[in-house]
C-alpha cells in the first residue's frame, strides 16, 4: 500500500468501514510508515474531541407536546361523542389499551352506583374518577406539560384563585409530568399529573372548606384506586389505576411534602 | 382503529428519536428556534409519509426527512433574502492531500469545538454530525444525504481535514 492509498483509506479504516483484507493492509502500512502514523494520531485526537456528549442537543421538553398536538387527530370510532387527543407518550400504549378495553366492557359508566357507605363523599369519588378517566381517554391529560414544579405552579397562579402546592417526586418513582385545570363539584380545581411506571396519577386539589385534617381514606371503583385526604388547608384526591400501596406511598410523600 | 393504531405506532417509533432529530436540525440550522420548527415540521412530514415507511431503520428515515426539511428552509431563505449564500460552498479540491499532519491535542474546549463545527461548510458539517455525533454508518449517511457511499468517504475525509485545520488555527490563535 502506498501513502496515498493509506490517506484515501484511513477514514474508512478508523470508522471500521473497510473489509478485513483492506483493513489489514492499512494497519500494516501504518505500522511500517512513520510518515503516515501522525495522520492516524490526528484522526484519533479529532475523534476524541468529537466524542464529547455535549455535542448532542436535547430537545426542549415543550417540543414533544407541540408535535403531539400538531399531529392530525385520528378519531376513535368506538366513541363518537369525544375525540381522542394526544396524551402523554409514556402513557399512551397501556392507557390506550386499557381505555379500549374499558369501553368494550362498558366499564366507563360513570352513573353506576357505588357502595361507599358515606353518601356525602361518594358523588365526589365518582366525580374525580370520571375526571380522571376523561383526562386519559378523551379530552386531555395536560395543559402544562412539564416535570418542573417551578413551571407548573406559576402556570396555575394566573388561572385559579388559589395556588396549589406542587412537588415532584421523581426520586421516589412518582414523576411530575404536568398539570391542567379541571372541574370538581362545579368548581375549578388544580389537577396535577404524575407518572408511576406506565400509569398516570391524577391529583386533584383545592382549598378545604373547613380547616380539618383528614387522614387518607381509600376507595375502589372499576379498577381505579382513589385516595382522599385533607392537609394544610387543602383537599386532595388522588386517582389512578396503580395499586393501593403505591397510591398510599404517593399520598405519604405529598403529605410530608418532600 | 387503523388511523389510531397508525398514530400510536408512529409515536412509539418516532418520538423516542426526537433528540437525534433535534441534534441534527440544531447543527444544520445553528440555532434553537429554527431547529425546533424544523423538527416539528419534519415530524408532520414524517407522519404524512409514514404509511410508506417500510423499513427497519426509523432513525435513518427520520433523519433524512429532517435533513431535507432543513435544506428546503435554508434554500428558500436564501432565495428570499437574495443575499450571499448562507453557506460557503465547499471548495472543489480534487485531492486534499498532502495533509499537514495536524497534531491536535484533546484539550480543546467544547465551545471551540462547537464553533469549529459551526464554521464548516454545510456539506462538511452534515457529514461530521451524521458520523461523529449521530454515529451513522457510511451506508446510512449515504441514504440520509442522498449520495453514494464513495462520496460519503471522500466528503468525510475532507471534512475531517478541514475541521482539524480549523481547530489547529484556533489553537494557534490561542483559543484552544
Amino acid at each position: 500500500m502506498t501513502c496515498q492509498e493509506c490517506h484515501d483509506f484511513i477514514d474508512a479504516y478508523i470508522d471500521n468501514e473497510l473489509d478485513v483484507a483492506a483493513s489489514i493492509l492499512v494497519k500494516q502500512h501504518l505500522r511500517d510508515c512513520a510518515q503516515c502514523r501522525p495522520l492516524l494520531e490526528s484522526r484519533k485526537a479529532l475523534r476524541s474531541l468529537l466524542s464529547n456528549p455535549q455535542l448532542h442537543f436535547e430537545a426542549p421538553e415543550s417540543l414533544r407536546g407541540r408535535i403531539q398536538s400538531a399531529l392530525p387527530v385520528a378519531p376513535l370510532p368506538a366513541i363518537r361523542r369525544e375525540k381522542m387527543r394526544s396524551i402523554n407518550p409514556w402513557l399512551f400504549v397501556p392507557l390506550g389499551l386499557a381505555a379500549a378495553f374499558a369501553i368494550l366492557l362498558g366499564l366507563v359508566s360513570i352513573n353506576q352506583n357505588v357502595m361507599l357507605g358515606r353518601s356525602d363523599i361518594s358523588p365526589l369519588v365518582e366525580e374525580v374518577i370520571s375526571s380522571h378517566v376523561r383526562s386519559l381517554l378523551a379530552t386531555h391529560l395536560l395543559d402544562v406539560p412539564s416535570s418542573d414544579q417551578h413551571t407548573v405552579k406559576p402556570w396555575f397562579e394566573g388561572k385559579l384563585r388559589f395556588s396549589p402546592t406542587v412537588h415532584d417526586f421523581t426520586d421516589h418513582g412518582f414523576r411530575l409530568i404536568g398539570g391542567r385545570l379541571d372541574y370538581v363539584k362545579d368548581r375549578e380545581v388544580a389537577a396535577l399529573v404524575y407518572q408511576r411506571n406506565k400509569h398516570a396519577i391524577n391529583l386533584f386539589t383545592w382549598p378545604s372548606e373547613s380547616a380539618r385534617e383528614a387522614a387518607p381514606q381509600s376507595f375502589v371503583k372499576d379498577g381505579n384506586n382513589v385516595l382522599h385526604w385533607a392537609h394544610a388547608g387543602f383537599e386532595y384526591w388522588a386517582v389512578s389505576d396503580v395499586n393501593q400501596e403505591d397510591l398510599r406511598a404517593f399520598a405519604d410523600l405529598e403529605i410530608k411534602g418532600i | 382503529m387503523d388511523d389510531e393504531q397508525t398514530r400510536l405506532r408512529f409515536e412509539a417509533l418516532m418520538l423516542p428519536l426526537m433528540n437525534d432529530a433535534y441534534t441534527l436540525a440544531r447543527w444544520l440550522m445553528k440555532n434553537q428556534e429554527d431547529a425546533e420548527d424544523m423538527v416539528q415540521e419534519s415530524y408532520m412530514r414524517a407522519f404524512r409519509f409514514f404509511p410508506s415507511f417500510q423499513g427497519t431503520n426509523g432513525r435513518g428515515w427520520l433523519l433524512q426527512i429532517v435533513r431535507n426539511t432543513c435544506y428546503t428552509a435554508l434554500e428558500s431563505r436564501k432565495l428570499k433574502q437574495k443575499e450571499a449564500p448562507l453557506e460557503e460552498e465547499p471548495e472543489e479540491l480534487e485531492d486534499p492531500a498532502p495533509l499537514p499532519f495536524v497534531s491536535l491535542d484533546k484539550k480543546a474546549t467544547i465551545k471551540t469545538v462547537r464553533e469549529a463545527i459551526e464554521a464548516l461548510p454545510a456539506d462538511f458539517r452534515e457529514v461530521i454530525v451524521l458520523r461523529e455525533v449521530e454515529g451513522l454508518s457510511y451506508k446510512e449517511i449515504a441514504e440520509v444525504s442522498g449520495v453514494a457511499i464513495g462520496t460519503v468517504m471522500s466528503r468525510l475525509a475532507r471534512a475531517r481535514h478541514h475541521l482539524s485545520l480549523s481547530l489547529l488555527e484556533r489553537k494557534e490563535s490561542g483559543q484552544l
